[in-house]
């Protein structure tokens, strides 16, 4: 934050101590004395000289200072209130006038050493009377201000309504294309055309200023860290330093608050098992200092966070040999970089022999998947053996709406989050084949395993002989879930589910459609998953 | 005992509004699936008719799936599943109580709902101990009036009782 920012925030505090200064004057007026209004006018006076004193605003901090002492002399009964409420009430104004000139020329022009004798003579009972201050008009409304404070759940109301907007405004276009084809009056039909349109649009602007109402810079996340990494590395006798990119990058805050725990255990984890020790770097033609750097940048309606770290990386091998003296596979079992990350993203999977006080019990990255998945995104990991692991998150710019491709499965229709899907495509029975008894595909030279989603949710389905493939994942994680039709693609309003409905697993949330109904919506996550423990198991 | 039918409109408000209250006089819900069961009229939201309920996959069996109330997303509770007893097809009666457990709001689906009684806590007796078999906490009572039983449901023991089944119960599938 600039010099110029902070000068602004302190205005926008000072004209509101101010404001309370004069009201507590004009009460003190009105109903005479009362030691209440006096206490909090003490207390707003003294955090409007803290303030002042640490913006280097001296003089005023010691003017501010003189007030207070004239106020504790009206409390401890030295001094009567009524002779001091002229000189208090041209205090005001004089401070009123400070700021002005602090929101003009961004410093202090007044001499206020003279009129802090002035009180200080005032108050040896030397003074002659108050000096009226001449006050412009104008000044008496203060400098303007440009935020305001709103409390966050007036911001989460209204992104709920407008969540309901953006429902009807889909539900009214269904109504108008059913409607358009009744029109038998061109003009009429365009009219609802161009009507349709231009609701679109102002609520299309209104989601957007809502949800950038909301947002705040993910540095307000990231700077949380240096001083856990510091404290870490140190404990463990390691050099680490944290470098951030793109921590400008806005996202809600909702997303800002749940991403505060993945990342704890991400940058935790690469500190202990990523970065080495520093005579181990040195000898592997490293810098001592190792370094993590989290980055965010923005990917059309997503955010991709990074957490980089130079450190050994992940060993494959290692984490496939753990796996078989555990007992979760047998030496015969198909190892893939597939299968690998979900053990190191599954509950109680470590590398470590023992635990640390650090990590190494295996919570951690379990925590990180399922809370990303919680919040409609993606967890990713890069890295090979010495070069360094970088965990990557894609997750919805806003928890709230989001866009999702509407499938049906056995009459029920269902919504896949949009983060997920790479492409759809129509597909028949004769071009799945079987491998190994799992059920195939041929796309694009790659054999990606289909999930058939009514077989994933249970649900009794004859097989259709034409369906749809929606290719979901990427690179070497790809997959296709077979579903009945495709119903077009749309933003919806993410409503979690209950936990009194038991583990619902599979599904991530509910959404309210147009048309009332409620459709499901699909975890990705949790398909992947249920695939590795079939396989595996 | 007065006997009170229900409004037109269904709703718990106007049955309270219509009926006033007072303080040490217990007021219920009453419904029934095969016997009659009540629950305290100021955990009753509202009573709905059946519309459209959204199955949910790889739910808890005796959970019906989940309505939109006013753009709410509600889970619905099959009472009778839950209550173990043998199912029964819905009906023109049924209807779903939308009622508060504690912080959750959940509905339950009844076959019909009879009406608002008025008891004095005097006829409350606790439910004899041999039908509080282990997974029946639940029960916190039962009304003999004159010429029927009403037994009193705890609706958070109701819910409580699922967190435990979903803490100890069947795993996620995840290795």
């Amino acid at each position: 934050m600039d010099y110029n920012e902070l000068i602004n925030d302190y205005l926008d505090d000072a004209n509101g101590h101010l404001n309370a200064f004069d009201g507590a004057l004009l009460s003190l007026e009105k109903s005479g004395y009362s030691r209440e209004v006096i206490q909090n006018l003490l207390g707003t006076l003294h955090t409007l000289k803290g303030n002042s004193g640490m913006m280097g605003f001296d003089s005023l901090k010691g003017y501010i200072h003189t007030l207070e002492e004239l106020l504790k002399k009206v409390v401890d009964n030295e001094v009567d209130l009524n002779r001091v409420m002229d000189p208090l009430f041209d205090s005001a104004n004089v401070i009123r006038n400070v700021l002005q000139e602090i929101g003009k020329e961004r410093m202090v022009i007044t001499d206020l050493a003279e009129k802090t004798k002035d009180i200080d003579e005032f108050l040896e009972g030397s003074d002659s009377g108050s000096k009226e201050q001449e006050m412009e008009l104008a000044s008496y409304l203060g400098t303007k201000t440009d935020t305001i404070k709103v409390d966050f759940k007036r911001l989460d109301d209204l992104l709920n309504l407008v969540g309901e907007l953006v429902i009807f405004k889909t539900r009214l276009n269904q109504i108008g294309e059913r409607t358009r084809a009744e029109i038998t009056t061109k003009a009429l039909g365009n009219e609802l055309d161009s009507a349709l349109e231009l609701m679109g649009k102002t609520v299309s602007g209104l989601q957007e200023g809502i949800m950038k109402a909301r947002m705040l810079p993910v540095r307000h996340v990231f700077h949380k860290f240096p001083r856990m990494v510091r404290d870490l590395s140190k404990a463990m006798g390691k050099e680490v330093s944290l470098l951030y990119d793109g921590e400008d990058t806005e996202i809600d805050k909702t997303v800002i608050d749940a991403l505060e725990e993945p990342l704890l255990h991400m940058i935790r984890n690469a500190v202990d098992h990523g970065i080495e020790h520093p005579e181990k770097r040195v000898t592997e033609g490293k810098s001592r200092e190792g370094r993590i750097t989290l980055s965010a940048s923005q990917e059309s309606n997503y955010v991709i966070i990074k957490v980089k770290d130079d450190g050994r990386g992940i060993d494959f091998e290692k984490i496939r040999e753990l796996a078989v003296k555990r007992g979760l596979i047998t030496e015969e079992t198909l190892f893939d970089k597939d299968s690998a990350l979900s053990l190191i993203f599954s509950y109680g999977f470590t590398t470590r022999e023992e635990a640390t006080d650090v990590s190494g019990r295996g919570v951690g990255l379990d925590v990180v998947s399922r809370n990303i998945v919680r919040l409609n995104g993606y967890v990713d990991l890069e890295g090979s053996p010495g070069k360094g692991t970088t965990f990557i998150i894609k997750l919805p710019l806003s928890l709230a709406i989001i866009p999702a491709l509407m499938v049906e499965a056995e009459g029920e229709v269902y919504a896949i989050p949009m983060s997920a899907v790479d492409e759809s495509l129509k597909a028949r029975e004769e071009d799945i084949h079987l491998v190994n008894n799992r059920e195939v595909i041929r796309f694009r030279e790659m054999v990606l395993p289909v999930v058939r989603l009514n077989d994933f949710f249970g649900l009794n389905a004859a097989r259709q002989k034409k369906f749809y493939l929606v290719i979901v994942g990427k690179a070497d994680k790809r997959l296709a879930v077979a579903v009945d039709r495709l119903r077009g693609q749309q933003d919806i309003v993410i409503k979690p589910l209950d936990d009194t409905l038991g583990k619902s697993y599979g599904i991530a949330g509910a959404s309210v459609l147009g048309d009332g109904r409620i459709v499901l919506i699909v975890d990705i996550m949790s398909i992947y998953k249920k695939r590795e423990v079939t396989r595996n198991g | 005992m007065a006997k009170l039918s229900l409004p037109l409109s269904g709703l718990a408000e106007d049955v309270l509004e219509s009926i006033g209250g007072e303080a040490d006089e217990l007021q219920l819900v009453t419904f029934s699936i095969g016997e009659q069961y009540g629950v305290p009229i100021s955990q009753v939201q509202e009573i709905i008719r059946i519309g459209n309920i959204t199955k949910v996959p790889n739910s808890l069996p005796y959970m019906e799936g989940v309505i939109n109330l006013r753009g709410k997303v509600l889970p619905v509770l099959n009472l009778r599943k839950r209550l173990k007893l043998p199912e029964k097809d819905i009906s023109q009666e049924s209807r779903i109580v939308v009622v508060e457990a504690g912080t959750k709001v959940i509905g339950l689906l009844v076959d019909a709902v009879s009406q608002v009684i008025k008891v004095s806590p005097d006829v409350v007796e606790r439910a004899p101990e041999e039908v509080l078999e282990v997974d029946t906490d639940y029960i916190t009572g039962v009304c003999k009036l004159k010429n029927r039983l009403v037994i009193l449901i705890d609706l958070e023991r109701l819910i409580r009782r699922e967190n435990i089944e979903i803490a100890g119960g069947e795993g996620n599938g995840v290795a």
